[in-house]
């Protein structure tokens, strides 16, 4: 044997030994999820238009839930016991653009408004009340902290009430409940004070308490005894809170996943706490050319994010993950086609149960 | 209509024999003793910028600022101050500003993007055409259209020299302190607009404050080519390239707000929040010299 074709058979042997290793690693973060009956709910942009899709993350299934090739569905949460999904509906072009809130059952059926210019909805832990952020001005903008207060939206009485504080509250994006009902956590951008800086607010008082950390997208862990944010275009962290206090203070950082190279944004917890599911993709400003987009940061809603998928790591190993790097089995993508999947939630189907 | 409610500040008769003539004659050195002013229909003050030719550059400073040359530029209407918190909010636009304070200091951490929507914003208030057409990827700019613009770089060096060829339009840099906020008097933050003196032509700010964004991209060897009349800046590529950005700010340096600085700003619009507290910028609206004319009188009737 030459020389030559010594160096090459070498090569394709180490070539396969690596491929194995990968795939045998690889196998470990699926097998943690390949018996879950966790689903999640995502926006993608498919056949022109915004939909939601449902995807087990045991990887057997990925479902277009709206399925309405006029209609803009956008950022959907699911309600803690898993029945319902809350989401935006995109409607008109540009500044014209209404963005409503509209809440169904999670197998896609009942749809129902419950208010125009509104955005960044989260569920109260009650799974029977939507908090969401009203719109700054009448006139429509992408941006995401464009928001004035914050209300909440009682399903079985169909009432909506504001927030106590609501007047003092502007600017905020991205809310999430406290599993105590105690608190919502939320990012603030040139509102209130501050800079830019991530808040605690009282759900039912008008106690606001600055968390220090930079960053966006804070989002309780199901037992809220974390946070997990957003601590910068390429890094998601994770650190403990003590959500009974009165004066609740973050712990030191516990956990964080890293990507060099794309942006990693709109994280959230797997329902049992154990894992995070976020978005992943290269940095741009969108392609207008498409209906229903934006021109803006990519990461912001109804902004299409080409190359953007659902990835998902074990956040229970602790210590630090990078996406892109070996070893591989840490983390795993949940959608592999690109097509602008964003702000997942993840929920447990009633018929799992 | 337009422009509901017009005010010659100062010096009408002047300042009209001296645009009809740079305007009707070629492009002249054009230095009115006394600057007009109008008010727009939604209540902006801007100056009336007469046609005329400067020279563009310096030739004894950075190397993106070489080589000096001439530059001329037909009439325009600029922004007699910086675009505040109060024109912002008045366009229903997030006000992205680290300083909330006073509702009359200049907005800032604006992305480029942002900015070209207060353009268009301001020009539908007015009844006036976009200029830059948000259902194509960048928002290209319509130069021709009637509405607000941001300056290009050429626009905003020679409103800011005002007719001086010297560093600042106001003499040397020892005056600085009296024309624009920077770093040595500002106390690390911004100012209400136009607490400092204005220029020759009654623009303030020009010097200080905040940075200013201009439509051009940046491209440090563009004065080697750049062409005489109405220069736009090179040749837009698709990408999100720096954009340039003039004048002072009340971060910069003596040095960073000579008339002739450039720099090449990152422009944000793909940052999901944009830190840069010291970019704002001000809109421009050409305007032909008949228009000006017919404005002034309309003005004078209304007063």
């Amino acid at each position: 044997m030459k020389p030559i074709q010594k160096f090459a058979t070498a090569a394709i042997l180490c070539g396969v030994v690596l491929f194995q290793a990968i795939s045998l690693q690889a196998e470990t973060v699926r097998e943690e999820l390949a018996g879950s009956s966790f689903k999640l709910v995502h926006e993608a942009y498919a056949n022109n238009n915004w939909e939601l899709f449902v995807t087990a993350v045991n990887g057997k299934s990925s479902v277009n839930l709206t399925n309405t090739p006029d209609v803009n569905e956008l950022y959907p949460q699911a309600s803690p016991d898993g029945l319902r999904i809350c989401f935006l509906v995109d409607s008109g072009k540009g500044r014209a653009t209404v963005r409503s809130l509209w809440v169904m059952n999670s197998d896609g059926t009942g749809r129902k408004k419950v208010t125009d210019r509104a955005r960044q909805q989260c569920w109260a832990p009650d799974s029977q009340t939507i908090a969401f952020l009203p719109q700054e001005y009448p006139k429509f903008n992408v941006t995401d902290y464009y928001t004035k207060g914050i209300s909440f939206h009682h399903l079985p009485s169909g009432k909506t009430r504001e927030h106590v504080n609501t007047k003092s509250l502007h600017h905020l994006y991205n809310i999430s409940y406290a599993p105590n009902g105690k608190w919502i956590v939320a990012t603030v951008h040139a509102g209130m004070g501050h800079r830019h800086t991530n808040l605690l607010i009282e759900a039912n008082g008008s106690k606001v308490i600055d968390l220090g950390i930079g960053g966006c997208r804070p989002t309780f862990s199901p037992d809220g005894k974390y946070i997990a944010w957003g601590a910068g275009d390429h890094e998601l962290a994770v650190v403990p809170i003590d959500i009974d206090s009165d004066k609740p203070r973050l712990g030191k950082k516990v956990f964080q996943v890293l990507d060099k190279q794309n942006k990693i944004y709109h994280v959230d917890w797997s329902p049992d706490g154990r894992f995070l599911s976020f978005s992943r993709g290269p940095n741009g400003k969108g392609d207008i050319t498409k209906p229903g987009t934006y021109e803006a940061a990519c990461e912001i809603v109804g902004v299409h994010a080409k190359g953007w998928d659902i990835f998902a790591v074990q956040v229970a190993r602790g210590g630090s993950i990078t996406i892109g790097h070996k070893p591989v089995y840490e983390w795993m993508p949940l959608t592999r086609n690109g097509h602008s999947n964003k702000e997942s939630d993840w929920f447990l189907p009633p018929a799992a149960k | 209509m337009r422009l509901r409610r017009i005010t010659l500040a100062l010096g009408q008769a002047l300042g009209l024999v001296a645009l009809g003539l740079a305007n009707g004659c070629g492009p002249a050195p054009v230095s009115p003793a006394k600057p007009q002013s109008i008010t727009t229909a939604s209540g902006v003050p801007m100056i009336v910028v007469p046609a005329g030719s400067f020279k563009m550059g310096s030739d004894d400073h950075e190397a993106d600022e070489r080589p000096r040359h001439e530059v001329s530029l037909g009439t325009f209407l600029m922004d007699q101050f910086e675009v505040t918190h109060d024109l912002f909010v008045k366009a229903q636009l997030p006000n992205p500003s680290r300083w909330q304070d006073d509702s009359r200091k200049p907005v800032e951490r604006v992305r480029w993007r942002e900015a070209k929507l207060y353009c268009n914003e301001r020009s539908l208030m007015e009844g006036f055409t976009p200029c830059y057409d948000e259902a194509k990827p960048g928002w290209p700019c319509d130069f021709a259209a009637n509405g607000y613009r941001l300056p290009t770089e050429a626009e905003w060096e020679y409103a800011a020299r005002a007719g001086s060829s010297r560093l600042f339009s106001f003499g040397d840099v020892a005056k600085l302190k009296a024309n624009g906020w920077f770093a040595d008097n500002a106390g690390k933050r911004t100012h209400v607009v136009g607490t400092r003196r204005p220029n020759a032509w009654g623009l303030h700010d020009l010097y200080g404050n905040v940075s200013e964004w201009c439509q051009d991209i940046y491209e440090p060897v563009y004065y080697q080519n750049s062409p005489v009349q109405d220069p736009l800046g090179p040749a837009e590529d698709g990408t999100d390239a720096r954009r340039v950005m003039k004048g002072g700010s009340w971060k910069a340096s003596a040095s960073m707000c000579r008339a002739s600085f450039r720099k090449g700003q990152r422009t944000g619009d793909t940052d999901a929040c944009f830190f840069t507290d010291y970019c704002g910028f001000r809109c421009v609206r050409r305007v032909t010299p008949t228009e000006v004319q017919s404005l002034i009188v309309k003005g004078a009737s209304e007063k």
